[in-house]
């Protein structure tokens, strides 16, 4: 059990260690992008972002409905409940188009950020 | 609204499907008691029902990222969970006895919080969409679908290991807790990158060769955590909760080979 606790200890140390190392960026300055879900619409659907940068973004939703904003090549998930708003930290992406999509209405609910 | 139910469920139940498939099969392959499971059952379903009702308030919970602790938190609870486990099922292998208390508890926790994560989503689809005009039958057909396909791959797994030997089965059953569980780490880690915890990145992009929306991309996401464009943070993550865990198991194995070695040897010296 003692060699259990060790490695226990050494993997949760180096993880909080990772965590508070990029924790310490959390705080600085980066630009913000509105997104809001309408009638189960993405506005604006073609969100342009800057590349190589991390931005805040934040997704209203404005339907009485939950919605998850969802992106397999952005690896990004998060529900939103009806008239709240959500924030997801994106990239640094590199220079491409991201398709996301919301889980809930994906046959409406679609868009694209495009990072340049 | 049907084919997205169908979807949607079987996204959210598959994973924890295999996981009760596995553990189970394992008990039953082990000789050890299975009456924890209705509590874990219990259990899940009051999870999902509180925390999918108090998402909102969740969600906002420091500073916005909430969701992603929350998240992330019961991700590597399972992890640790899953590692107490398979340490304990090697030792009943070794040493056939009734399990204790803190084992089934265990047990008990880590489905009731597997199914709470995933539960926790469908909890909030539903309630959401059944008043809905294009809610309604389909919503509920199609969801009953989704459980249904779920839980089939669940019987159809669970039968599957029972249908090896029991030291095969004890085999196959820790390295796929071994990959969930580190599909687990990759998930969490996941969600601390989302909440800028962690660091972003793009190791490559595997999606051409293997789509992480298709259905194979799907089930191995749950067994393994498949993920067609991991971070870096999360591929270091994946491989030391791996290599931990394998590590760990394989130490105990050792010592319960060292221990039936001297005995094996008197025997063969009588």
């Amino acid at each position: 059990m003692t060699k259990l606790r060790t490695v226990f200890s050494k993997q949760g140390l180096v993880v909080f260690t990772l965590a508070l190392l990029s924790g310490a960026n959390t705080y600085a300055d980066k630009p913000e992008f509105e997104l809001a879900i309408e009638q189960h619409l993405f506005e604006p659907s073609v969100l342009v972002i800057p590349a190589n940068t991390k931005v805040k973004l934040w997704v209203s939703n404005k339907d009485s409905t939950p919605e998850e904003f969802e992106s397999y090549e952005l690896n990004r998930e998060k529900v939103v409940l009806g008239g709240q708003r959500a924030l997801i930290f994106i990239g640094p992406l590199a220079p491409g188009e991201y398709p996301f999509f919301g889980e809930f209405n994906p046959k409406t609910a679609q868009g694209k950020i495009i990072a340049k | 609204m049907l084919l997205t139910s169908v979807i949607i469920i079987i996204r959210e139940v598959l994973e924890a499907a295999f996981l009760i498939s596995i553990l189970l099969s394992l008990c039953v392959q082990l000789n050890l008691t299975r009456h924890w499971f209705k509590w874990s059952l219990a259990g899940g379903v009051a999870g999902s029902i509180a925390l999918g009702s108090q998402f909102g308030w969740v969600s906002n919970l420091f500073g916005g990222i909430g969701q992603e602790l929350v998240d992330a938190g019961l991700q590597v609870f399972i992890y640790l969970c899953l590692l107490y486990i398979c340490f304990k099922f090697i030792d009943h292998y070794f040493k056939p006895s009734a399990s204790n208390a803190t084992f089934r508890a265990i047990l008990t926790a880590v489905i009731a919080c597997a199914m709470t994560r995933e539960g926790s989503e469908i909890y909030i689809y539903l309630l959401a969409f059944q008043d809905l005009p294009e809610g309604g039958i389909s919503l509920y057909s199609g969801s009953i679908i989704g459980f249904g396909i779920g839980l089939s791959c669940c019987a159809l797994f669970y039968y599957w290991i029972l249908s090896f030997s029991v030291s095969r089965s004890l085999l196959l059953g820790c390295v796929l807790l071994t990959t969930m569980a580190s599909g687990m780490m990759l998930q969490a880690a996941k969600m601390l990158i989302q909440a800028d915890l962690l660091p972003d990145g793009q190791l490559w992009d595997s999606n051409g060769l293997l789509a992480e929306e298709s259905l194979a991309g799907q089930l191995l996401y749950a067994l393994v955590g498949y993920e067609a464009t991991p971070a870096p943070a999360q591929l270091m993550i994946y491989m030391a909760s791996g290599l931990t865990m394998a590590g760990v198991m394989i130490a105990r194995y050792q010592y319960w080979r060292h221990r039936q070695l001297p005995k094996e040897a008197n025997q063969y010296g009588n």
